[in-house]
C-alpha cells in the first residue's frame, strides 16, 4: 500500500491502516526522538504524541513533500518542544566549546578497543542537539539536504556545516582511542555484521 | 591512521542502529489511543449539543409563557428567585448526571473493557 492510499483509508476511518503506518514510520521517529531527547523513559510517551499529532493533522497533509519527511518534521519540532520546555535552553543551541570540553572527559578503559561503534554512538550522544539531529537525519535516515532543511528549519549551509564539525569532533575523539590493530578488529567485526 | 579510514569507521557507526526501542505493541497501543481520543471527543460534542438544544427549547418556552402569559412567567420568576441556591444545586446535580451518563461512564467502560 502506497503512502497516498494509506493516508485516505485513514481520514476514511480505517484505524488497521493506521496501526500500519505507525508501524511503517515508528522507527523514523524514534531515531529522531531518541536522539534529540535521550531519555528512554519518556521515548515512548513522546513518539505517541508524535503520532496523535501525526493523526490530528492528517488532513492537512498536501503531498507537497514525502509523507516520511512531514512525519520527521513533526517528531522534529515535539522532539525540540520537549527539550524547550524541560531542559535548560542551551541544549537546543549548538555549542562547540561543550562537545569538546567532553573530548577531555573520555576514558578508553571504559571501551573495548574493538567496540568503537559503541564508543562512537556514546560520543554522539555528547555532541550538541542540533549536530546529533543531522547526523541521523542524513546518515541514519538517509534524507537530501533539501529534506532536512524542510525538517529543520536550517539552511542548507548550516547543515552541511554541522554535518562536517560533527564528524571533525568524533574523528578528533576517535584519534585518541584507535590504533591500527583495533582499525582491522572494528573491519573485521563490521563486516562479519 | 589514514583519513579515509577514519571517515570509513565514522559513517558505518552513523548509520548503524542508535539502540532506541518502542514496545513491540507500540502500534496497536496508539491506535487504542487513538479510538478513546476520537470517542471522547465525539461524547463531549454529543453532550454539549444535547444541552445547547435544552437550553434553547428551555428558552423558546419562557419566551411563550412570557409573550402568553406574563402573570405565570412573573411567578415562575418570583419563585426561582425565593429558591435560587436549591434550584442551582439541583440542575449542577442534573447537569453532572447526564454529564456522567453520556461522557464519564462511556470513558470509564472503554478503559476497562481495553486495558
Amino acid at each position: 500500500m502506497n503512502d497516498n492510499e494509506l493516508i485516505s483509508q485513514i481520514i476514511n476511518g480505517n484505524m488497521n491502516a493506521f496501526t500500519f503506518l505507525v508501524n511503517r514510520y515508528q522507527k523514523l521517529v524514534v531515531h529522531i526522538a531518541g536522539r534529540l531527547i535521550q531519555r528512554h523513559d519518556e521515548l515512548e510517551d513522546i513518539c505517541q504524541e508524535v503520532f496523535l499529532k501525526v493523526y490530528q493533522n492528517l488532513g492537512k497533509y498536501r503531498f507537497e513533500c514525502k509523507l516520511s519527511t512531514w512525519i520527521a518534521t513533526i517528531a522534529y519540532n515535539t522532539s525540540i518542544n520537549y527539550l524547550r520546555k524541560f531542559k535548560k535552553g542551551d541544549e537546543v543551541n549548538p555549542d562547540d566549546s561543550a562537545a569538546l570540553r567532553n573530548l577531555k572527559d573520555f576514558g578508553t578503559a571504559d571501551y573495548e578497543k574493538a567496540d568503537l561503534h559503541r564508543y562512537i554512538r556514546d560520543q554522539i550522544e555528547l555532541l550538541p542537539v542540533q549536530y546529533r539531529t543531522v547526523l541521523t537525519l542524513f546518515h541514519l535516515e538517509e534524507f537530501s539536504y533539501q529534506e532536512i532543511e524542510q525538517i529543520t528549519g536550517m539552511p542548507e549551509g548550516t547543515i552541511k556545516s554541522y554535518l562536517f564539525r560533527a564528524k571533525a569532533i568524533l574523528k578528533e575523539k576517535l584519534k585518541f582511542v584507535v590504533d591500527d590493530d583495533s582499525l582491522i578488529k572494528v573491519e573485521e567485526i563490521s563486516n562479519e555484521k | 591512521m589514514k583519513n579515509e579510514e577514519l571517515d570509513h569507521i565514522l559513517v558505518k557507526s552513523f548509520r548503524s542502529e542508535p539502540g532506541f526501542s518502542l514496545p513491540a505493541n507500540f502500534a496497536n497501543k496508539v491506535a487504542l489511543l487513538v479510538i478513546r481520543r476520537e470517542h471522547w471527543k465525539t461524547d463531549v460534542k454529543e453532550y454539549l449539543s444535547i444541552v445547547l438544544v435544552l437550553m434553547a427549547l428551555l428558552a423558546v418556552a419562557a419566551g411563550t409563557y412570557f409573550w402568553a402569559d406574563k402573570v405565570f412567567f412573573m411567578k415562575i420568576v418570583d419563585f426561582a428567585n425565593q429558591n435560587l441556591i436549591p434550584l442551582i444545586l439541583i440542575v449542577l446535580i442534573l447537569n453532572f448526571v447526564f454529564f456522567a451518563d453520556r461522557v464519564l461512564l462511556r470513558l470509564l467502560f472503554n478503559r476497562w473493557s481495553n486495558p
